[in-house]
């Protein structure tokens, strides 16, 4: 049985298609990221599977419910937590637990057992009766993600969790929703544009851009259908740098090779075995190597792959990127 | 049923501890109707004639206490939805509602909320007052009148939720109140006897629920009927306000939070 279904979802607002014609599906106990640019379309199809924006067009059915008709079934069914933290400063870490319990009507009896457990598994428990004001930026968000599960929702929205947080603290929450998602066997439905969440999290992860999915998979079979590793080197400059590249073009796995002053970078496969070549082939002509990698293909190549371009539209950095190019054309 | 008022309860309940915890904002709302009783009452001693030659005996103060507590609810309960704008802006409302509740349950807890934070607002005032020296003949009557001023706050804490939901920012919102709040107070008996507007406006006070309120409570705090309206259709008069205004708020409320804020 599906929990999430996507039928030729599409909303726009005025001129803009924000969603356009999205279709997939979430089975029962998985965990789908949902992994894109800013304005891909990400929270507002979150906002269509919890009965927030009505679709233009198209239909969910979320836990068996049709978010259109049966919207009071869909909420009876899942937690969201929103992309700002929507925690209440002015009351305790408790009293906040306490509300969102009442309002997903916990029995009476469960309340409190619910909320210790629950403080408890987000490591809050000693704060538990101070304001919110004085949480940090992450135990706000851990707060505003145990609020989510804190009434064990077969479906649970979590739109960019980790966003602002240190690294630290975006492991930690990982960490987190995998526990809550192997205690309580939720469907976990995740919006990101980390390339590294969507690759710890994520059983599959589905690329949106422009309101529209370009792929759907797991994490392993994105990057494996792109195939090679990635091996960069740093060479020292040197007049026999020519016949060096001239070489390695020769070694039978190495399929392209992309040459950026003296940083060189290798596709390939069979990485492990290429690398002695290499060495061969550089002491043979005396270039001497400063630093060599071998990496393996990251979701970001994936995502570049389907899309054409970058997920993060870090103005300055592209802006940075067509200097670059511009210098080196100058330069030419 | 049930559960709709166990979900009001639970709004109310959160708008209650939102309340507490924000001492300050207590005292900050008193001072404008403490300056009204205090000062006003006081400038306006001389008019004591006038008040009289509609029947009432005691300072002017006493004939305008009334009319300040029925500002303080005014004010208090107009004021009292903007938080609702807070809340959509701020994801509350979404929180609510994806969780099972109705839309309905979470107008009116927000308005059976500000209705008792406008009463106890009131009552504060209640307490100036009589420090400053307005007595009561019947100290027992303070139960009907803070009955009557959470009914009427219920009334608008109605509009002031309708105005918020509708509202797209704070400018709009606080626009309107201020379009709304002191017209009504003006135009009502709360500061001088009906009987000494001129016609015109003695027909428009007669159609603002706030006159038959302020009669009302000031009929039971002094014992001097006024403007030759009876109890019972004040009452009815208030009663017929507050259930429109609840009913059109739950409506308009439902209406809006499903719109893109
Ligand atoms: N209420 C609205 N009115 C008009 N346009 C909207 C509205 N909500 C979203 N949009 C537009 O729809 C597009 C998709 O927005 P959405 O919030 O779904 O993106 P997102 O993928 O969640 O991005 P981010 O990573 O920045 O959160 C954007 O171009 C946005 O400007
Ligand atoms: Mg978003």
């Amino acid at each position: 049985m599906y929990s999430i279904e996507a039928k030729s979802l599409t909303k726009s607002f005025g001129d803009l298609i924000a969603v356009n014609d999205v279709s997939f599906s979430v089975e029962k106990g998985e965990i789908f990221g949902f992994l894109g640019p800013n304005g891909a379309g990400k929270s507002t199809t979150m906002m269509i599977f919890t009965t927030l924006l009505k679709p233009t067009s198209g239909n969910a059915v979320i836990a068996g419910f049709d978010v259109m008709k049966d919207a009071k079934h869909v909420r009876e069914n899942i937690g969201f937590v929103q992309q700002e933290t929507t925690v209440d400063e002015y009351l305790t870490g408790r009293e906040n637990l306490l509300l969102q319990a009442k309002l997903n009507h916990i029995p009476k009896n469960e309340i409190n057992k619910r909320i210790d457990e629950v403080l408890d598994l987000i490591e809050l428990s000693d704060k538990q009766d101070q304001a919110v004001v004085t949480y940090s930026g992450g135990m706000r968000k851990r707060l505003d993600i145990a609020g989510g599960l804190l009434h064990h929702p077969k479906v649970l929205f979590l739109d960019e969790p980790t966003v602002g947080l240190d690294i630290q603290t975006r492991r930690k929450i990982w960490e987190y929703i995998k526990k809550i998602h192997i205690e309580f066997e939720m469907t976990i439905f995740v919006t990101t544009h980390y390339m590294e969440e969507a690759d710890n999290l994520c059983d599959r992860i589905g690329i949106i851009d422009g309101g529209k999915i370009q792929v759907i998979d797991s994490p392993q079979n994105m990057k494996n259908a792109l195939g090679n590793e990635i091996i960069s080197l740093v060479v020292e400059n040197n007049n026999n740098n020519d016949s060096f590249l001239a070489e390695l073009k020769k070694i039978e796995f190495i399929k392209k090779i992309n040459q950026d002053d003296s940083k060189l970078t290798l596709f390939t496969s069979n990485g492990t075995e290429v690398i002695p070549k290499i060495f061969q082939i550089s002491s043979e002509l005396g270039i001497k190597i400063i630093t060599i990698s071998l990496t393996q293909p990251t979701l970001d190549d994936v995502f570049i792959s389907y899309t054409g371009h970058e997920i993060r539209d870090d103005k300055s950095k592209f802006n940075r990127k067509i200097e670059h190019a511009k210098m080196k054309r100058l330069r030419a | 049923m049930n559960s709709v008022m166990y979900d009001t309860y639970t709004i109310f309940w959160r708008e209650l501890k939102r309340y507490k915890k924000s001492r300050s904002g207590v005292l900050i709302r008193l001072i404008q109707p403490a300056i009204w009783i205090i000062v006003v009452g006081n400038i306006f001693s001389e008019t004591q004639p006038l008040i009289q030659s509609v029947g009432f005996e005691g300072e002017y103060i006493e004939f305008m206490a009334p009319g300040v507590i029925i500002l303080t609810a005014i004010f208090t309960s107009i004021f009292g939805g903007v938080n609702t704008l807070w809340d959509r802006r701020y994801g509350f409302m979404n929180k609510a509602l994806t969780s099972p509740i109705s839309r309905s349950a979470i107008a009116l807890g927000k308005m059976s909320a500000i209705s008792l934070i406008a009463a106890l607002q009131a009552s504060l005032i209640i307490g100036i007052a009589l420090a400053i020296g307005v007595t009561f003949p019947n100290p027992l009557m303070i139960i009907p009148i803070m009955g009557i001023v959470i009914l009427f706050s219920l009334g608008f804490s109605g509009i002031s939720v309708t105005l918020a939901a509708t509202a797209k920012s704070q400018e709009t919102f606080w626009g309107m109140i201020n379009l709304l709040g002191m017209p009504l107070f003006m135009l009502s008996p709360a500061l001088f006897p009906l009987e000494l507007l001129p016609n015109w406006l003695a027909v428009v006070a007669k159609l603002n629920p706030v006159t038959y309120t302020v009669l009302l409570v000031r009929e039971l705090m002094t014992g001097v009927s006024e403007g030759g309206v009876p109890i019972l259709i004040s009452i009815a008069v208030i009663f017929a306000f507050v259930v429109a205004m609840v009913a059109i708020a739950s409506y308009v409320f439902t209406r809006e939070v499903n719109k893109p804020f």
